[in-house]
């Protein structure tokens, strides 16, 4: 240390790069008297009879509490110099916890200092024991506890807000998915209308309930002889999706009274969800399934139209089953001039129609997760006996249940049949 | 639910002698009454429990809704009475455990003999005429008091109570429950207490009572003790030379000898 | 679940895109928004290399198509190459084969064009 011609230590002499010569200003505070180090110590300290009674205070805490000494020792007791709820809490907590343990830490209390200001602070009390360990007096220590008291309102508020928002979210979430349900259902038919002289039947499994599905099917009377069906896929989740799955059931039901020639009706929906949206600049899209069934008795003509959508099934009484493919359909939507095939069937009794949605192809199944895929489908329609639409969709819900998670999409199904004639009841043939 | 391991039931002293039921209030737990059980011990069977909600009791049988109202405590104390088929019961009931005891004595008469209220209070909060000690705004302080040191004494949440050897009854014991009850239980046991009006039940009691009262006790001020004493004709009031509200604590020779000069006056 | 990365370069004949990892609901926006930001010419091809795509979902097949609409909007063309079977399949069912120029490489698909 290089001594400078301004060097202003009080009390010090001067010295040359002097380390070593203890400087005359630190001796003085070593012989800091124990009394001074007691009355000015940074915190507060108290010592009390075992009735509380205060018999020693130091000069800082008295400052605090903006009393004079003469007012306090022997005056006064220690759970006076704190607010009621305080001094309830001393009562109940504090002094028997000191009483069975002969000392207690880090309690949180209020002093209340003189003109009406509260204090939050501290305290720390341990019992002195004489000679025979008897307990002759209780000393306390006295922290300033304000910054601290206000990191604790704020982790207090915190926590408060947090457990607030998150009751809040789940309070939000589950009206969400009460609004998702009844959106849901009203894109759906709530249950599909009786056909004479046909069996329908339907499954709808969704993915998530918290989103909304793009998938729809409906069945509805054209006429007194012809009905329609469709089936199909909205590409995307969530309310746009839904949006367009509304506009596509409306415009294919209204086209279809219009014209029910399939292909004339599909091309209705792709110029209207075309100008609707994809020259817009928001591309969307969906593949679907249009039909029209004329039941005649025993048989039923299926003329039907597929634009992008996954082959329909046919579920043949004599334990066969085949797929309608219709090359060269596309999804519908995109392009002003898309192209969509038609085909044509007869079921006879016994035969089921099977429309579905790429969920069920599309899932993945075994350690590998491959694809469930269309080859097998067909399968597990031919293996099963035809039994009708009912007990086909009936097979396939426990089917979409086996596959677990290897389901992540949502799942159509619907299904159109002749009912085979109910067994004549017989008498034993010899 | 067994009640005894619910309501951490334990039973010492004298297994033929008369029964001395202790009930801790407000605070803590029945460690509250080890510096007088020795001397209750000598002569009497003496049963200790925790509340549910405090102590070492099940908390997994605390509700809210039992809990906030002293029936709730009351049945508590039936309960163990009559889980260990006690009869002809004296109950020690401390601060608002007083109060439990005078509702329990009313539900089951037949099982309880004689009544002895330390530092009793039927009603904190002052009213018309009637001074409890408090006003509804100290109550608030003592909650926000309660929150604030659940926060800040989590770390000293389990003391150690160590044995003196001037005083070998304290045994050496860990016990990690001591005053260290869950923060949301503590709430509602307190605004319970320091909310409850039991003045009315007072009239009820029926047998031989002892009110033991404190000099000074900010908690139960001498005007209180003086109140139930006049409520319950025919009882005693004797007022310790101690201060708080703990006698059993500050003052437990005292207290022991007051309470073994009551039982044994009364048989 | 893979994230998707996506590596633009340009060949002479216009910007190819090489597209790896899942292309589904959450992260088909991000190849969206590279393509709307891509500056394309008229009379430039637009090449998505999918050789590294694991998986494309309804919501991929979107963005291919929306793709399709942006580089048709600047007056240019583009081509997917490398489809990986599993998406060739999907887009064989919904007849976009037919749309889209698809070209078993990227090399192929710029000397084509």
């Amino acid at each position: 240390m290089t001594a400078r011609a301004d060097d202003r230590s009080p009390g010090g002499p001067r010295r040359e790069g002097g380390l070593n010569a203890p400087d005359a200003t630190f001796t003085a505070l070593l012989e800091d008297s124990a009394e001074e180090l007691y009355e000015q110590a940074p915190c507060g300290y108290l010592s009390t009879l075992m009735d509380g009674t205060v018999a020693k205070i130091n000069t800082t805490l008295l400052d605090w509490l903006g009393l004079g000494r003469d007012q306090v020792v022997g005056r006064m007791r220690f759970a006076d110099l704190l607010t009621v709820g305080g001094r309830l809490y001393h009562e109940t907590h504090f002094a028997p916890l000191l009483h069975l343990n002969g000392e207690i830490s880090g309690i949180a209390l209020e002093l209340k200092a003189a003109g009406g200001t509260r204090l939050p602070v501290l305290v720390t009390s341990r019992v002195k024991t004489g000679a025979g360990g008897e307990p002759m007096l209780i000393r306390t220590s006295v922290f300033d506890a304000r910054d601290r008291r206000a990191y604790e309102a704020e982790l207090l508020r915190g926590r408060r807000a947090a457990e607030e928002a998150r009751r809040q979210a789940e309070a939000d979430r589950e009206r969400l998915q009460e609004a998702l349900a009844v959106l849901q259902q009203s894109l759906l038919p709530s249950a599909l209308p009786v056909v004479p002289g046909l069996e329908a039947a339907s499954h709808y499994h969704t993915a998530s309930p918290d989103l909304l599905g793009g998938d729809f099917y409906d069945l509805f009377p054209l006429d007194g002889a012809r009905w329609a069906f469709f089936l199909g896929d909205v590409c995307g989740k969530g309310p746009q999706a839904a949006a367009v799955t509304s506009l596509t059931r409306h415009t294919l039901r209204a086209a279809a009274l219009h014209d029910p020639d399939p292909v004339t009706v599909l091309h209705t929906l792709n110029t209207v969800l075309n100008e609707r949206y994809t020259s817009g600049g928001d591309t969307r899209y969906c593949t679907a399934v249009f039909g029209v069934l004329h039941p005649r008795g025993d048989t039923c003509t299926v003329q039907l139209a597929s634009g992008g959508h996954p082959s329909t099934l046919v579920q043949r009484a004599d334990g066969t089953a085949e797929f309608l493919t219709t090359p060269g359909g596309m999804l519908i939507g995109v392009l002003p001039d898309a192209q969509f095939t038609p085909t044509r069937t007869v079921l006879s009794r016994g035969d089921t129609l099977l429309l579905y949605t790429d969920g069920l192809t599309e899932a993945r199944i075994g350690p590998n997760r491959e694809l469930y895929g269309e080859e097998a489908l067909l399968a597990f329609a031919a293996t099963r006996a035809p039994a009708g639409p009912q007990a086909l969709v009936t097979a396939l819900t426990g089917l979409l249940a086996g596959f677990g998670d290897g389901l992540d999409d949502d799942t159509a199904l619907l299904a159109l049949g002749i009912p085979s004639p109910a067994p004549a009841t017989s008498e034993e043939h010899g | 639910m067994d009640v005894a391991r619910r309501n951490n039931i334990r039973v010492t002293g004298r297994a033929d002698g008369p029964v001395v039921v202790l009930a801790h209030g407000f605070g803590c737990d029945q460690n509250m009454w080890r510096l007088v059980v020795p001397a209750l011990a000598n002569d009497y069977r003496v049963v200790l429990f925790d509340y549910v909600g405090s102590g070492r009791s099940d908390a997994s049988a605390w509700t809210e809704d039992r809990y906030s109202s002293l029936d709730g405590y009351a049945r508590d104390v039936v309960e163990v009475v009559e889980e260990l088929d006690l009869r002809d019961v004296t109950f020690v009931g401390h601060s608002v455990s007083a109060m439990v005891g005078v509702l329990a004595a009313a539900a089951v008469p037949e099982r309880f003999s004689r009544l002895v209220m330390v530092a009793p209070s039927p009603c904190y909060i002052d009213e018309d005429g009637y001074r409890g000690g408090f006003d509804a705004g100290d109550i608030d302080e003592l909650l926000e008091s309660l929150e604030s040191n659940y926060l800040g004494w989590s770390a000293a949440m389990a003391p150690v109570i160590m044995g003196n050897p001037d005083r070998p009854e304290l045994g050496e014991e860990l016990t990690t429950s001591f005053c260290a009850t869950d923060p949301d239980m503590a709430r509602v046991f307190a605004r319970t207490t320091f909310l409850s009006d039991s003045r009315d039940d007072l009239k009820s009691v029926a047998v031989p009572t002892l009110v033991l009262e404190c000099a000074q006790d900010v908690i139960a001020p001498r005007e209180v003790g003086a109140y139930v004493h006049a409520a319950i004709p025919g009882s005693r009031l004797v007022t310790l030379d101690a201060t708080g509200h703990c006698p059993q604590l500050s003052a437990p020779e005292a207290t022991a000898e007051a309470i073994l000069g009551f039982v044994g006056a009364a048989r | 679940m893979n994230p998707l990365t996506i590596t633009t370069r340009d060949a002479a004949t216009g910007p190819v895109l090489e597209i790896a990892g899942d292309l589904d609901h959450h992260t088909a926006p991000g190849l969206r928004e590279a393509v709307d930001t891509l500056p394309l010419a008229g009379g430039q091809l637009l090449v998505l290399d999918l050789a590294r795509l694991d998986f494309c979902d309804s919501s991929g097949i979107t963005v291919l198509l929306a793709a399709r609409n942006v580089a048709v909007g600047h007056g240019a063309r583009i081509a997917l190459a490398a489809v990986p079977s599993n998406t060739a399949r999907i887009l064989g069912i919904v007849g976009l084969d037919r749309v889209f120029t698809i070209h078993p490489d990227t090399a192929t698909a710029v000397l084509r064009s």
